[in-house]
Parts: C-alpha cells; structure tokens; sequence
C-alpha cells in the first residue's frame, strides 16, 4: 500500500468520473477532445461531469489557444490527486479484505 | 461494497492509466522517419556540394519540422512525469547517447582509416539503431509507466 488513508470517494466512484479522474491522475493535463474520445461521452455530458469535479475542486479547467484554435483541457488538483489516492486505496482494502489478489 | 465490484473499479483505472501512456508514445513511425532525414542530411553535408548542402538542409529542417510537428500536434494528453520517473529519464538519455556515441565513434574511426564518407557511413548504424531501437525504448517505457502504482507516484 502507498501509506495513504483509505476513503471511499461516491463523487469519484460514478463510473464517467472514475473514468475521468483516472484518465487525469496518469496525466499532466488532458485535453477537452482526447477525454472525449477514450470515455465517449458528448460534448454535454462530459462538460457536465468535468464541472461537477471542477466544483468539488478536483480538477482545474483551462481555456488555451493552440495558434488560433481553441483549447480546452483538464488537470487534476493536489486535492483531487489526495481523493483518487485515498479512493483507490480504500478499494484495494475491500478486494484485500474479500482475499482477492490486488495488483499494486 | 461488493469486492468484485470494488476489483472492476480497480481495472477500470488501470485500463485508462494505459490509455493515457498509449496515447503519449512516440509512434513507430517516427523512428525510421527521423533516421532516414538524419541519413540524408549528413550524406548531403558530407558530399560537399554547395546545392546539396543547401538542398539535404532544407529538406531536413522542413522534414524533421513536419515530423514533429505532426506527433506535437496529435498530441491531446501529456502523461505524468511522475511515471516516467528517473529511471524512464536515465533510458531516454541513455539511447540518445548511446547513438551519438556509436555514430561519432564510428564516424572518427572510418576518418582516422581514411574511408570515403565516413560521417554518412557511421550515419547508417545510428539510423538503424533510431529505427529498431525507439520502439524497443517506448515498450520499454511504456511497460516503466504501467507498472507504477495505481494512484501512487505523488
């Protein structure tokens, strides 16, 4: 185990944002398309769930340009980075408890 | 929970953990694609033709800058330089010396031997070793970033 506190997450556990903040504790950042792309929501359901993160303060969004396009993309905060840790955590405790193989 | 439930989620991060390293290799065609630009580069330096010289650099600045430009451009996530690590760090620089070393090595000693072309001969194995070797490294890479921890590596 990583020494972090185990605690069951229901705001990150929703499978969209699972799948969201997974994609973003790998990540720097990740833009707005390619999240798009690997969780294949819509445009509107996926803005809908990065806000819900944004305001529990998980995530940072940021507007940019590259040359003249518009980019929007995502990062995960310490904050959300502390939440993930102590959500996995708290799930490899349930599979360690059951007597399932944990793979690290 | 149901613990095959709390081992689903558990894959679920993995999968996309993979997704997101997956996504920021260098593909495998950029390997063969660089060397070939590096080959033809120093072949046309080395050939000391003014309009070769003129015509291999420009065609190497605008190859290499579309190279790049199009592995920067898909470029939509960047992965967590926690996961590379050190270690992911020490392999990179070790394969970019490990070719300058064997392609300047090389290149002296086919000079010191008095062989024709030796910068563009010693180009050769260094091009093969771009080819063959970048995606051995990016595997390699790939299977560093995969095998960190879950939600560890702060």
């Amino acid at each position: 185990m990583t020494g972090v506190e185990p605690r069951f997450d229901d705001l990150i556990h929703a499978p969209t944002r699972l799948a969201l903040v997974s994609l973003l504790t790998a990540a720097e950042w990740a833009d707005f398309k390619f999240l798009r792309e690997q969780t294949g929501l819509s445009d509107s359901a996926l803005s809908k769930q990065l806000t819900t993160l944004e305001d529990a303060g998980y995530i940072d969004i940021r507007k940019s340009f590259v040359g003249k396009r518009p980019r929007t993309s995502a990062r995960l905060t310490p904050t959300g980075r502390e939440a993930f840790a102590a959500h996995v955590a708290a799930l490899q405790e349930i599979v360690s408890r059951a007597g399932l193989e944990i793979t690290p | 929970m149901d613990p095959i439930d709390a081992e689903l989620a558990l894959a679920e991060v993995r999968i996309r953990r993979d997704q997101v390293v997956t996504s920021t290799l260098v593909p495998t065609w950029f390997w063969p694609t660089v060397g070939a630009l590096m080959l033809l580069f120093v072949a046309a330096v080395e050939s000391g033709v003014p309009w070769l010289i003129a015509t291999g650099s420009a065609l190497y600045g605008a190859g290499l800058s579309a190279v790049i430009g199009v592995v920067a451009f898909r470029s939509r996530v960047q992965v967590r330089n926690a996961l590379l690590g050190p270690r992911g760090a020490l392999a990179i620089a070790g394969f970019a010396l490990t070719l300058v070393a064997l392609g300047l090595g090389l290149a002296f000693t086919l000079q010191a031997l008095g062989l024709p072309h030796p910068a563009t001969i010693a180009a050769v194995p260094v091009a093969l070793g771009m080819t063959f070797g970048g995606p051995r490294l990016m595997a390699y890479l790939r299977r560093l970033m995969l095998s960190r921890p879950l939600a560890g590596a702060r």
